[in-house]
């Protein structure tokens, strides 16, 4: 059959091109794998021909899918899902990588460019560290190759047309040549989930994913050091790379920070959530890798543990990978994506990195050169070691519990062996649980960023160490003693002593530059990114732990019980916030916005506020109404708000009845509705047929119903359902005393229910109102600051490791 | 030994310590029953909507109310002081973290499970057509 208005040739081109970007990764493996045996010039040749047009595939597949999105081809299933005929221009990049098929190319067409990068400049390298990159492409391009060989289920294509997609095949409409005009369902595309319509899904995804792919060359690196046998002079090609995985990777995680701070309403910029987690421990650990290169280029010790975090950080990034993308976070995360049946391949794709690079640093682990002693306890590397190892044991931590799903399915009831006999829960207060442990060890990291500039590779005199670093320590102590007063943290010591060791931190990597370092720029690098870290250690501690919720709600549950954090507003009063008097002004509707304004007044019976805040419900019918905050930005604190409810939202009916319910009764059923019980007694039919043709013409279902309120007095009710010429119609009983209003809905033919609704009477003079949740963040800009100026002073650090060499 | 070695193995030990702590915080997933017995201890129960109870969203108080049947068919009134949660009469599963009390159990957390809306209306398109 021919089908009608579909548009084919660039799903093709598309198709292609995963084919190219697939087959010919595969052939720079293998070419790449026969150059370094034979060390034979036509296979160098070959195995760069075939990078390239790996690469000019995944640039067809990249450029092949931006035509469907644009040109609204809504055939095809994935541009019907993620994109709409009314999507903003600017929007599409979102559309791109919202589904993981696309951020399964937009990490493809990273590593390609990275590839490309390497290929060109790894000089004696390229051969290994290619073998590595064209392995992990063909693992990659074969995410979403949509292929069935064998009835196996290999990748997700982006480029399959709706009428081809598993759910659909077999459906009647299928069958149809012209369903494309035919039905208005193609007619437009399912769109772009509305909370991820803004400039951060642009930005956020793409500078995220070049940090995961970033994780790659030093991996590369180390990878083809163990295969050549070639152990020590990777590290110096390899510490740029390091260092710019370290910036980019963490650029990546502070924009989800910044944007889950900004514009959704998790209430903080940081809640460990398992997917959050599961980008944040390849970090972590890849901070530790650099810095036990650096040891290496340095002292020429430790080099084993360098090639195992470098190693270890872009396994994480699988595993990450396979956490968010198997589906089996499921019950633990907000935010996972939805499972598309790849769990195994990329279970494959996780362990066939995992047992080749652990197998090879097994393999090579006697070869490695023998070391100089490096323990001094007065060198720098030894503490610069014992980091590392810190910054190991902290991403474990965070790794090991938001596996719990996974170590359910390894060992819990249901699991390959059973071990336990309940299933494990994720910790009930994940916030309380990952603090307690990541809380002293950033006390020790802190402790030794601080100091760790003042010590010297090989030995440190214990005078000259005193003498250069005594003036900060006095400094912190006057700074730490003032924000511990003005924030009251003397009762907490272990928050005093993140206080103190942070603002340690800090100052002594400001004095190192300024005094020791004398302003120059090759010192630069690491005292800015250090003492940007610090400054977010400080700016999450007083912000995360001194935030004041000054929203309370005046219903108790009941003595001990939380007070509910939101607090009512009706529409004109003023109720107390904090320190200020807020009134609830009034709502605008903007296309498909509701902006709430809520002003806050310094006392009452001031004219003007000190300021007003516009919280928003984004109204979708995907996602239902969605709160989007509004802050306010003081230089000392942010005043962020959400609406998280607001009687705008209660379904009106033009006759005044509000608080619709609906409920389903069998015979002799009872169902509570408002204080009063409702019960079914029985049901009555009246049938007319056409005196002719003997045919159904109408119907009268009526319901005889019981209303019974507290003091046992009954109501009998007969609301009905009628239907005629197939139209649907009701007969609903209203109950004057009670204000209520009852209507027989609607008929359940499986299960022989009754759908019954029940609305009750607006009352008069019902003021419009909101529930409203505030939150007082003091200090929150130290901790901007501090992401800002350690992205720039890992990049700072990789500049000047490239002019070194 | 190595001063290294020393501190390789004080890490060991702190990662284990980090594994029976988790393990120790973490919680299991129990029915309303269990909840019952420690009223006040917080517990994870999952269970599913009782669709044939009514369920009432009071503003004012901001106190949701519904009824839940957990996995070994107990129903259980639940109070959640929360909006009603999108889709929540759509939900296949719920996965509610809080305590029991005398009247209730008060969910502070909840997490739902739903079915992807996507099918739903491709199964639409596929049924109007005959």
């Amino acid at each position: 059959m021919e089908y009608i208005g579909e548009h084919l040739l660039p799903g093709e081109i598309g198709r292609f091109s995963v084919s190219l970007a697939f087959g010919a990764a595969i052939v720079a493996f293998i070419a790449y794998y026969l150059n370094s045996k034979t060390e034979d010039k036509r296979y160098h040749k070959i195995a760069r021909s075939a990078f390239l047009a790996h690469a000019a595939g995944v640039i067809g597949i990249v450029l092949s899918l931006f035509y469907l999105l644009l040109s609204h081809y809504f055939e095809y299933d994935y541009v019907w899902k993620h994109s709409s005929l009314d999507l903003e221009q600017r929007f599409v990049f979102s559309a791109f990588w919202e589904g993981q098929e696309g951020s399964f190319i937009l990490w493809l067409f990273w590593h390609a460019i990275l590839g490309l990068i390497l290929m060109f400049t790894a000089k004696k390298w390229e051969n290994h560290s290619m073998m590595v990159f064209s392995a992990v492409q063909a693992f990659l391009a074969s995410m979403v190759l949509g292929i069935f060989p064998f009835g196996l289920k290999v990748g997700s294509s982006p480029f399959i047309l709706m009428r081809e997609t598993a759910d659909n095949i077999g459906l009647p409409w299928t069958q149809v040549a012209d369903y494309l005009d035919r039905f208005p369902a193609f007619m437009d595309g399912s769109g772009l989930n509305p909370l991820l319509q803004n400039y951060w899904m642009t930005i956020h995804p793409p500078t995220l994913f070049l940090g995961f792919a970033s994780t790659l060359v030093p991996f590369a690196f180390a990878i083809a050091a163990l295969l050549k046998g070639d152990l020590k002079s990777w590290v110096k090609p390899a510490l740029p790379w390091a260092f710019f995985s370290v910036g980019i990777l963490g650029l990546g995680i502070l924009m989800g920070g910044a944007w889950a701070y900004e514009a959704l309403s998790f209430g903080g910029f940081w809640a460990w959530d398992p997917v959050e987690n599961s980008s944040l421990v390849p970090w972590i650990v890849m901070v530790g890798a650099a810095h036990l290169l650096l040891i290496y280029r340095n002292k020429k010790t430790g080099l084993r543990a360098a090639v195992f975090m470098s190693i270890l950080s872009f396994i994480l990034i699988l595993y990450s990978t396979f956490l968010t993308r198997s589906g089996v976070l499921g019950d633990s995360s907000v935010h996972a994506f939805v499972d598309l049946g790849l769990s195994g391949q990329l279970l494959i794709y996780l362990l066939f990195f995992t047992v080749i690079a652990l197998g090879l640093l097994i393999w090579r682990y006697r070869q490695f050169p023998s070391e100089a002693n490096g323990d001094d306890l007065s060198s720098r590397e030894f503490w610069m070691f014992i980091g590392s190892l810190i910054l190991l044991i902290s991403s474990f931590q965070i790794i090991f519990s938001t596996s719990i799903p996974v170590i359910n399915k390894l060992i819990g009831p249901d699991g390959f062996i059973s071990l336990l006999s309940d299933e494990m829960a994720p910790p009930l207060d994940a916030i309380k649980h990952y603090n307690s442990w990541q809380l002293p060890f950033s006390i020790v990291t802190a402790l030794l960023i601080a100091i760790g500039q003042y010590l010297r590779y090989g030995k440190t005199k214990a005078k000259s160490f005193w003498k250069s670093i005594s003036l900060s320590l006095a400094i912190s102590l006057v700074i730490t003693g003032l924000f511990a007063q003005l924030y009251s943290f003397w009762s907490d010591p272990l928050y005093l002593a993140l206080l103190l060791t942070g603002i340690f931190a800090a100052v002594s990597n400001l004095w190192f530059w300024i005094v020791i370092g004398k302003r120059k720029w090759s010192f630069a690098g690491s005292s800015v990114a250090h003492f940007g870290f610090a400054l977010i250690l400080v700016g999450a501690l007083i912000s995360n732990g001194r935030q004041d919720v000054i929203s309370h709600s005046k219903v108790n549950l009941g003595d001990g019980l939380p007070a509910n954090e939101n607090a009512l507003m009706d529409l004109g009063d003023t109720i107390e916030m904090g320190r200020y008097q807020a009134v609830f002004e009034g709502m605008d509707t903007i296309r498909d916005k509701q902006f709430y304004e809520v002003s806050y007044f310094n006392s009452i019976g001031d004219a003007e506020p000190e300021f007003s805040l516009k919280p928003f419900l984004q109204m979708s019918e995907q996602m239902g109404p969605t709160p989007n905050p509004d802050t306010k930005h003081f230089w000392d604190r942010d005043i962020y708000t959400h609406v998280t409810y607001s009687s705008y939202l209660e379904p009106v009916s033009p006759d005044g009845f509000v608080n619709e319910a609906e409920v389903k009764l069998n015979k002799g059923d009872t169902a509570i509705y408002r204080n009063h019980f409702v019960i079914l007694d029985s049901l009555s039919v009246n049938a007319l047929f056409d005196e002719e043709t003997q045919e159904l013409k109408a119907a009268k279902l009526t319901s005889h119903l019981r209303v019974v309120n507290v003091l046992g007095e009954e109501f009998p009710i007969t609301p009905a359902y009628i239907i005629e010429n197939e139209m649907k119609d009701h007969r609903d009983t209203i109950l004057d005393v009670q204000r209520m209003k009852f209507r027989f809905d609607d008929v359940e033919l499986e299960t022989k229910k009754i759908v019954l609704k029940a609305w009750t009477e607006q009352e008069e003079g019902v003021k419009p109102f909101i529930v409203q949740k505030a939150i007082i963040f003091p200090m929150i800009n130290i901790l901007w600051i501090g992401c800002i100026l350690m992205v720039i002073g890992s990049f700072i650090a990789v500049w000047q490791r490239i002019l070194k060499s | 030994m190595k001063r290294t070695h020393i501190a390789i193995i004080i890490f060991i030990a702190i990662a284990i310590g980090a594994i029976m702590v988790t393990i120790n915080d973490a919680s299991t997933y129990v029915g309303f029953d269990q909840a019952e017995e420690n009223m006040g201890t917080k517990y994870t129960v999952i269970g599913y909507l009782d669709k044939d109870a009514s369920m009432d969203y009071n503003a004012r108080a901001n106190r949701f109310t519904f009824t839940a049947i957990d996995k070994e068919g107990k129903k259980q009134k639940v109070f959640y002081n929360q909006p009603k949660p999108q889709d929540f009469e759509r939900s296949e599963e719920i996965t509610m973290k809080g305590f029991a009390t005398d009247s209730a159990f008060v969910a502070e957390e909840i997490l739902m499970k739903c079915p992807s809306k996507y099918n739903e209306q491709n199964e639409m398109a596929g049924y109007e057509t005959y």
